[in-house]
């Protein structure tokens, strides 16, 4: 179906799990999917399904208690495809993919610039750990970048500190930070949640913008079914740590196939509702990731839910890449 | 920057003032005459001396304040009275002792800054570890031990047992050099230092602990910097202005732990001066001595301070 | 009755919690069993703590002896059971005057503000810039050696410290909602003060008192090691050890130093066991 030179990044059967001072949390269960170039990956899922940890595990940032404890995770790069999740957590190869290969975003953008260094001595340091350049020919890097990506006066706010930026300035400069050494793929999470909503349209923006420049692959995580609507080409649904349906936009947003996929798009509000008509909340709350009911672990809150759902439902491929795992999901669901 | 400098010194200026004057009156307060401790001591012990028209001839009978602005312009002149015990200048007794007190107090902070903060960051990023285990009982002695005790047991082991230190003194008669003065103030440093040691040690790796959970050492990370730089660079710059904070709070603490070290390891400084000072009630000089501890606790705050805002841009633009 | 049950169930809850944390119940452990030692001392050693015998001076621990006896013939046991009583005494005292005396200069100052705050915060900061032992040394010049006094000298060194704490908890609650109630239902400021501000500053107080008891028993023990404590017929645990300065005894006779140094860590240890449990439990923010 793929040509292999169109794959950028390849997740297959990825666990990870935490390891408390009692309990095991299997926080990625099974998680497997592919990125062609230059597409924009939406995963979304309520919080705590493992969105975020899967993003981590890609470039082992996790926090010390988390470890892949089996299937793979490779990586396309030019010179060929490297195996990341082999790699040691902090060594060479992996830190010369960070970075470098791969960018990331975080949150909360107050909290991820370090508040005792310069904007700029922050960005041109990303440069300088990849690239033998001279620090002055850093700085103007990062002078473009900021620039580029809307800062006025970049060249004299480049010797600021993140507390003199406003919000939605850090996060471009966050976004500078992550796109200064090109990256082939750039992996945001959550990048707007903190962000007002006037500021997340110009920076939802200028990251279509950059992926048009430079062609990056974005995996975007979120909780917000309008940012996957506008944003992504295709759709990961997550559910306590496992992908419960797979597909291009149109296909994930178009014909849902799995229950709660249908019920996350019917809890957002959508303008035009009719008057009367309520918002749909899903009944129940996620379970305990560390005591998870046997089977799917959506039963327990799912309206159509069968004596079948007591064994975990296979993937099942409904065609064109569109995947659901559910047992139900060729039955007419109809609501 | 400078002007942040400038005032931060400025506001010690008027605590530096209200000390003065609180010595002043604690000076005035000493029963007998408080006034004997400014005569000089020949002219004391002349035979034709006569208080009051020397006191008349000096104006020691004019008003409090005048008294005070005078006391006080003596002072700056280094014109600090004499002990009402043996006579002695005070400025002389100063210049002997002082320099004592400041080479062990600056040894024990040193020591003590640069053990605690290292143990600690090793603690931190080795958290759980063995190290980690011991540095935390290492901790937990150094702030239950009384310092007198560990210094008892430090000169049983390290002098009478082993005998490789000195049991005390500062240096011995006709030594000289470096390698002595070292070994002489080894011990007594480390112990003085011993309760400061252990309390920077549990910050330093509470702070650190704190700090590489953040957003920003992932950021770090997240760029492909080699781990120490992370830690060095990005966490430890972060943890180390909450550790200052700390070292500031308890300065006072060591320089009032020198009394009791100088009394353990018979170290010639002033906190034996000020010992005998007590014993001996001569309250000029305790109230001198007093004064130029909290002058050098209030100097040292000031430093930590600087340093603080040479660390902080946030300290420095506000 | 149902507020009181519901302080009894939160004070319960508390002491689970606190139950659960290894090292504050080692800690308890330590001080209570220490404490009960002391208060049984008669029923453990037969001697009296300050009964001369010049016929046995210096002698190694024996079985009539179980720690020897010091320079007058003293038995130390004995001498370390009494001196508990009156180094936990003096701690504990000096810890409640210090946090009596800061919690209503805070209160005031904390809740009125103006220039009475003013003035003792500088007055709290200048305290706290004379090195503790310096200022109990001035007063010590100026009022004497003895027991009240150094209780007293402890309490009015150590009140910066409950008073900044108690002060900031009134000046972040003073603005609260549940104050400001109270204000339109009419009740006089008085009673606001005391009655619905001041009992939240106690959790954090309480704490206070707990970790400076520890640190007073160690000035104490410093102080009385300088001769300059309680006066040295009372026996304290820093004035046994005050009779062991000597470099000769230190090597010589270490019954007589090693046992009230070793009786100091252990019970400032549980103290501060505890004070840390007892803080992360009463008071998880700070």
């Amino acid at each position: 179906m793929n040509s292999e030179s169109d794959l950028i990044l390849k997740v297959d059967n990825l666990q990870t799990q935490f390891h408390l001072s009692r309990r095991v949390v299997k926080a990625v269960n099974g998680v497997s999917f592919q990125m062609k170039r230059g597409r924009t990956l939406g995963v979304v899922g309520e919080s705590g399904c493992g969105k975020s940890v899967t993003a981590h595990s890609i470039v082992q940032l996790l926090p010390k208690m988390g470890r892949i404890v089996d299937g793979s995770i490779t990586y396309y790069s030019s010179n060929g495809a490297v195996e990341l999740s082999k790699l040691k957590r902090n060594g060479s190869e992996m830190r010369a993919i960070r970075g470098k290969e791969i960018g990331m975003i975080f949150q909360d953008p107050m909290a991820s610039l370090n508040p005792v260094f310069t904007i700029g001595h922050q960005i041109a340091e990303n440069i300088t750990q990849h690239e033998k350049i001279s620090r002055a020919a850093a700085m103007e890097r990062a002078v473009e970048m900021l620039t580029m990506l809307g800062i006025p006066q970049a060249s004299t706010r480049i010797k600021d500190y993140p507390h003199q930026f406003s919000g939605g300035m850090k996060q471009r400069a966050m976004i500078a930070l992550a796109m200064v050494c090109n990256p082939k793929l750039l992996i945001a999470d959550e990048p707007t949640t903190a962000l007002d909503v006037t500021i997340q349209a110009q920076i939802l923006e200028l990251m279509k913008e950059m992926q048009h420049k430079y062609g990056t692959s974005i995996i975007l995580i979120t909780h917000n079914m309008g940012i996957v609507a506008d944003m992504a080409d295709d759709i990961a649904v997550m559910y306590m740590g496992r992908i419960v349906e797979f597909g291009t936009v149109r296909q994930v947003l178009g014909s849902p196939r799995h229950p709660y996929t249908r019920a996350l798009l019917q809890s957002v509000p959508v303008l035009g509702i009719a008057k009367g008509e309520r918002l749909k909340t899903i009944r129940g709350s996620t379970p305990d990731p560390s005591d998870m009911p046997e089977g799917c672990e959506f039963a327990p809150r799912c309206d159509f839910a069968t004596k079948q759902c007591k064994t975990v439902p296979a993937d099942t491929d409904l065609g064109g890449g569109h995947r659901v795992r559910c047992w139900n999901c060729m039955g007419g669901l109809t609501t | 920057m400078l002007k942040y400098f400038t005032f931060r010194f400025l506001s010690i200026i008027p605590m530096l003032f209200v000390v003065t004057i609180i010595i002043f009156i604690g000076l005035q307060l000493t029963p007998g005459d408080p006034l004997t401790y400014l005569i000089p001591p020949e002219l004391l012990a002349s035979a034709n001396f006569d208080l009051a028209s020397y006191k008349k001839a000096m104006g020691l009978d004019a008003p409090l304040y005048v008294q005070f602005f005078r006391w006080f312009s003596g002072m700056l002149q280094g014109k600090l009275g004499y002990s009402l015990v043996d006579g002695t200048s005070i400025a002389t007794m100063l210049g002997h002792r002082l320099p004592a007190t400041l080479e062990l107090a600056a040894a024990a902070l040193i020591i003590s800054s640069v053990l605690g903060i290292v143990l600690g960051l090793i603690s931190s990023v080795r958290q759980n570890s063995a190290a980690d285990y011991g540095n935390t009982v290492i901790g937990i002695i150094g702030i239950s031990i009384p310092e007198f005790f560990l210094g008892i047991i430090a000169i049983q082991i390290f002098s009478i047992k082993l005998g490789w230190l000195p049991v005390g003194g500062r240096l011995d008669y006709g030594e000289s050099g470096f390698l002595s003065l070292l070994k002489h103030v080894a011990m007594p440093a480390l112990v003085l230092g011993f309760s400061l040691t252990a309390a920077l040690m549990r910050y330093t790796r509470g702070t650190m602990l704190d700090v590489l959970g953040k957003d920003y050492v992932k950021t770090a990370r997240s760029k492909g910097l080699p781990e120490w730089k992370v830690i060095v660079k990005h966490a430890f710059r972060n943890a180390l202005m909450p550790v200052i904070l700390l070292l500031c709070f308890r300065l006072p603490m060591l320089i009032g732990g020198t009394v009791i070290i100088e009394s353990v390891f018979g170290w010639p400084g002033m906190g034996g001066m000020l010992l005998n000072a007590v014993s001996a009630k001569d309250y000029p000089v305790v109230m001198i001595a007093t004064m130029l501890t909290a002058f050098m606790v209030l100097l040292a705050s000031f430093l930590v301070d600087l340093l603080t805002a040479l660390l902080d841009p946030r300290v420095r633009f506000d | 009755m149902v507020t009181k049950a519901v302080k009894s169930s939160l004070a319960l809850r508390n002491w689970e919690k606190l139950r659960r944390n290894k090292l504050a119940m080692i800690g308890f452990c330590i001080v209570a069993f220490m404490i009960l030692c002391a208060v049984c001392a008669p029923l453990l050693t037969p001697y009296s703590p300050t009964d001369i015998d010049l016929g046995s001076r210096i002698k190694p621990p024996s079985l009539s002896h179980p720690l020897g006896t010091d320079k007058l013939g003293r038995d130390v046991l004995s001498r370390l059971l009494y001196g508990a009583r009156v180094s936990i005494l003096i701690g504990l005292s000096g810890a409640l005057g210090g946090a009596v005396i800061g919690t209503i200069i805070g209160c005031i100052s904390g809740y009125f503000g103006g220039w009475f705050d003013k003035v003792m915060l500088r007055v709290s900061e200048i305290f706290m810039t004379f090195p503790q032992i310096i200022l109990v040394l001035i007063l010590v010049v100026y009022f004497g050696q003895g027991l009240m006094n150094l209780i007293f000298i402890f309490s009015i060194s150590g009140w910066p410290g409950t008073y900044r704490l108690v002060r900031g908890k009134f000046f972040s609650l003073r603005e609260e909602n549940y104050v400001e109630a109270c204000r339109a239902y009419g009740i006089g400021e008085l009673s606001i003060m005391f009655r619905h501000i001041l009992p939240n500053t106690f959790s954090p107080v309480i704490v206070t008192v707990t970790l400076s008891t520890a640190g007073y028993i160690l000035a104490e023990s410093g102080l009385s090691f300088l001769g300059l404590g309680v006066p040295s017929g009372i026996p304290t645990w820093g004035n046994i050890i005050n009779s062991a300065k000597a470099i000769d005894v230190i090597s010589n006779n270490p019954w007589l130093w090693l046992p009230p140094g070793l009786a100091i860590s252990l019970f400032v240890l549980g103290v501060n066991f505890f004070g840390d449990g007892l803080r992360d439990v009463l008071d998880p923010n700070q």
